[in-house]
């Protein structure tokens, strides 16, 4: 039995006919080809799936691609805009946070779902934020870095 | 030939590779997806030792979408550079739980995990072992009867034990040492197996061609070269008939180089006609069935003058190897030495035993033996400062080596920046001002820990650099990038060495059918060796640039410089753009290659007692790094819970490349350093890991973030690339017993076995408060 489902990715809209039990993030790893979001456990740990719906941050491992019918989400792929990194992808590069990188998208989604709803966290507000995803090369200091650096910062699309 | 300018080197440039991976285009070895690829999944032992009676798969072989199974007798290959005791997949035997037994390929990994559900497997249970301690006695099982069957690269085994490696060293005279001494110091100290974590799986993919007897084996892995040699030796056929194409890899810490979802693929991809098979590992396989930490039991007698001066060391130390060697040989040889720490004893002697237990198979951890060792040599640098009275920094400084000064087997010290990294570190901590507790049941405390590591000597390293007529260059070379920022500080190097800017400079990814031979990325030796090499081949390529722009410009090639892409004539000024000269002769004349190969086979920094022999022989490095941590700590009497406040983290790098990737590095590895420390044990019940998934098996979050304040020292290193050694392993050593000497600084207790759970610490509190001490 396939079920149909409806939803934005990235601001691309996507009917399709999948399996009931698929997740979101085999849906968009295998059906899309977006690659760019990883999976490091399947179990709702690592936070490595982690993609935003409807602006929330999710573990995509553990939500049924159903469950996300009608539903916008956005993964690392959506956030340049023609080429211009999003201010959180830069930041990330110019404070040095990212290492082997895996767990960058998770990251970089967790942050911008922060700072969406908070222009102006503080350091504990965005360790609270990310303390869902794992990073074993322990970029944490600058991770933390490169969302501060931005906080305050009233432009748009951040 | 004009003298190469720094431009890049030394410099904070955001990574290379930064880019791919904000934007998620970077392609890891998890992303590798081929054309007819077809899924693995491994049905594993539910034992830790039993004979295999029965192994019934006509079921899996019927189910939908399979396409192949394999069991050990169809694929009866066994491999290991350092005992060649392990198989591919079980043959008769299983030796811990997890062991792989049968794999399956199927059209989905669905597909392939139903069928793993169809096949029955008979055991008889053997009895098992499973504190390597237990494993040295007589009466213990056997976990390999018939060691002294394997082949093996000749270094001390022991047929009819449980013994894999024996390593024995002495220098001076014990007996006068310790009669010298006026405190003899005895403790034990045992540092536990923790498990690399990655956060990318292990994953290979593998394709067979049956026509001419090749694989390509796509792979998240550090060493290329090294596992298609082994691979090939393992099956018996030609090294270049095994492919290995490495993406970028999601870290990596010395756990991913042997063969562990390659060993699947390959057994799978001998049966599929062509097809590829990919193999990711799953979470609860990655911490039950990869490879770990080697654990250790370690006991110290260190004998000491009044005035804090060492005379003798004598340890011995039981490393726990699991159910196949792997590659701990390296940390029960190598790994061993740095037990007696980066100080000047004049007899050491050291017992060091590898012992096959029924368990998962320990291997190299970054580090390579001395996270373990050092826990054991600082914890009791700082028994022996506290009973003599003496401050912890003094001791050390008084014993610490100097430039200068010999190692344990006569190779004088070169580039010993640690001084400089205990003064650094101590000053950054505020040593000797006690901290304010945040409440009145938490009391505030400071330690520190220093640390020596060598490099693995000598290892080779090549490349090529190519210059095209954009005046771009491509460095071509087998250096995985593991998110150790290979890519960037090889970049750096090349753009320095030939005269270009940073981003006129690319650097491959491993195939190696294409890029050269290269040991590894592993030993902190990717910036010294690598580098050198590159240094080498730029140079060349720069020098065949100037020639030809003399012949262009008519001008003397001597008097011509290139920097930043731009041709300079001296007294004369910039002539024109590298870009603009090839457009004017770029063509068939034109040779724009540069080749370098690095290796310290042969440097007079390698001489040592010239009376060693053997294995003994083996003991110097190229390079070796120092580095000291200090940490303060916040411990709750009342819960026993440990804060860690603060680490300053000192680390002598030589030269800094790019002080962006060694603070990375550094803050990155006083994260792992702390959760190895504080969180992470593998839980075992009858040889079964029962913490199998990441909610269980906890590692450091961001909130576990202490501050860190990475430091960088820079002595340099004659033989080093702009004066550069490396970073990346030390750094994980030295915050442990920085931890474990603040705990007891902060409260007076000594935890001497890993990890330091609340658990310990409030039991070693409710301990003292009984003796009223």
């Amino acid at each position: 039995m396939k079920i149909r489902i409806d939803l934005t990715v990235n601001g691309e809209h996507h009917q399709r006919e999948v399996d009931p039990q698929t997740t979101l993030v085999e849906f968009l790893r295998e059906s899309l080809r977006l690659t760019g979001t990883k999976e490091g456990c399947g179990t709702g740990d690592c936070g490595a799936c982690t993609v935003l719906v409807d602006g929330n941050p999710v573990n995509s491992c553990l939500m049924l691609v159903a469950d996300a019918h009608g539903c916008r989400v956005t993964t690392i792929e959506g956030l340049a805009e023609e080429g211009v990194l999003h201010p959180l992808q830069q930041s990330f590069i110019d404070q040095g946070a990212v290492q082997c990188g895996f767990c960058s998208p998770a990251m970089i989604l967790s942050a911008k779902a922060l700072l969406d709803r908070n222009r102006n966290p503080g350091e504990d507000d965005i360790k609270k934020a990310l303390s869902g995803v794992l990073c074993r090369c322990g970029s944490y200091k600058k991770i933390v870095e490169s969302v501060l650096a931005l906080a305050g910062n009233e432009k748009e699309n951040v | 030939m004009s003298e190469m300018k720094t431009h890049s080197v030394g410099s904070r440039i955001p990574r290379v590779d930064a880019k791919d991976k904000v934007t998620g285009h970077a392609i890891y070895g998890f992303d590798v997806d081929l054309p007819g690829m077809l899924y693995g999944a491994t049905l594993r032992s539910p034992l830790p030792h039993a004979k295999i009676v029965e192994i019934e798969t006509s079921g899996a072989k019927k189910a939908p979408g399979v396409r192949a199974v394999a069991e050990g007798r169809d694929f009866p290959f066994t491999f290991g550079t350092a005992i060649k005791d392990q198989p591919f997949l079980a043959v008769d035997r299983v030796r811990y739980v997890g062991e792989p037994v049968v794999a399956v390929a199927a059209e989905t990994e669905a597909a392939a995990m139903d069928a793993l559900q169809k096949i029955r497997v008979k055991y008889e249970e053997l009895p098992a072992v499973f504190d390597p301690r237990e494993a040295l006695k007589d009466e213990s099982p056997l976990v390999h009867p018939h060691l002294e069957r394997y082949p093996h690269s000749g270094h001390p085994i022991v047929p009819g034990t449980n013994i894999c490696v024996l390593r024995t060293y002495k220098v001076g005279d014990m007996e006068r040492g310790f009669a010298e001494a006026d405190e003899i110091f005895e403790d034990e100290f045992s540092a536990h197996a923790v498990s690399h974590a990655t956060i990318e799986p292990h994953v290979a993919v593998a394709q067979y061609l049956p026509a001419t007897n090749h694989y390509t084996i796509w792979s998240s892995t550090d060493r290329p070269y090294l596992l298609s040699r082994e691979l090939a030796v393992a099956l018996g056929i030609p090294a270049d008939h095994i492919r290995y194409i490495v993406p970028y890899v999601g870290g990596a810490f010395g756990g991913k180089n042997t063969l562990v979802a390659e060993a699947i693929a390959v057994a799978l991809a001998r049966f599929t006609k062509g097809r590829p098979v990919k193999v990711v590992f799953s979470r609860e396989e990655e911490l039950t069935a990869t490879q770990v930490r080697v654990g250790a039991f370690m006991k110290l007698k260190t004998g000491v003058k009044r005035d804090g001066t060492l005379i003798a060391r004598s340890a011995d130390i039981v490393w726990d190897s699991g159910a196949y060697i792997s590659n701990s040989n390296g940390v029960a040889i190598r790994g061993a030495y740095t037990i007696f720490g980066p100080y000047r004893i004049p007899n050491v002697e050291l017992v060091s035993r590898l012992v096959y237990t029924n368990k998962e198979i320990s291997g190299s951890y970054r580090g390579y033996g001395t996270t373990q060792v050092t826990w054991a040599c600082e914890s009791q640098m700082d028994v022996i400062a506290h009973r003599l009275g003496i401050d912890p920094l003094e001791l050390r400084l008084k014993n610490a080596y100097a430039e200068g000064d010999r190692y344990i087997n006569g190779q004088v010290l070169h580039g010993v920046g640690l001084k400089k990294t205990i003064e650094k570190a101590a000053q950054e901590i505020g040593w000797g001002k006690r901290g304010q507790p945040s409440s009145p049941t938490t009391r505030r405390g400071k330690g520190m820990a220093v640390i020596l590591k060598g490099t693995l000597t000598p290892t080779n390293s090549c490349c090529f650099i190519k210059v095209n007529q954009e005046a771009n260059a491509t460095v071509i070379c087998t250096t995985p990038e593991t998110g150790g920022g290979q890519k960037t500080v090889l970049s750096q190097i090349a753009a320095d060495a030939i005269g270009l800017p940073l981003d006129s400079v690319v650097v491959t990814s491993p195939d190696t059918s294409i890029t050269p031979y290269n040991d590894a990325v592993g030993s902190s030796r990717t910036t010294f060796h690598m580098g050198n090499a590159v240094v080498k081949a730029g140079q060349q390529v720069r020098q065949k640039i100037l020639d030809l722009a003399g012949r262009t410009l008519k001008a003397d090639p001597r008097r011509l410089n290139l920097f930043e892409g731009r041709i300079y004539e001296e007294g004369v000024g910039e002539r024109i753009t590298l870009k603009a000269l090839l457009s004017r002769t770029f063509g068939p004349a034109i040779d724009l290659l540069g080749e370098g190969f690095y290796t310290p086979a042969d440097s007079p920094l390698l001489a040592a007692d010239p009376n060693l022999e053997g294995w003994d022989a083996r003991m110097s490095s190229i390079f070796w790094m120092f580095a000291t941590h200090a940490a303060e700590v916040e411990v709750d009497t009342e819960t026993g819970v440990v804060k860690i406040v603060k680490v300053a983290a000192a680390h002598d790098v030589g030269q800094a490349i790019n002080p962006v990737t060694c603070e990375q590095q550094i803050e990155g590895a006083v994260v792992m350093g702390l959760s190895n420390t504080l969180f992470e044990e593998l839980k075992m019940e009858g040889g079964r890991i029962l913490n199998d998934s990441l909610a269980d098996y906890k590692l450091a979050t961001v909130s576990d973030m202490p501050r860190i304040v990475p430091i960088l020292v820079e002595a340099q290193h004659k033989e080093g690339p702009f004066g550069a050694k490396g970073v990346g392993e030390p750094a994980a050593g030295a915050t442990g017993p920085a931890i474990a000497n603040a705990i007891f600084d902060a409260v007076g207790v000594r935890i001497k076995d890993l990890p330091i759970t609340a658990e310990k610490v409030w039991a070693a509190l409710k301990r003292k408060e009984g003796r009223g001490d």
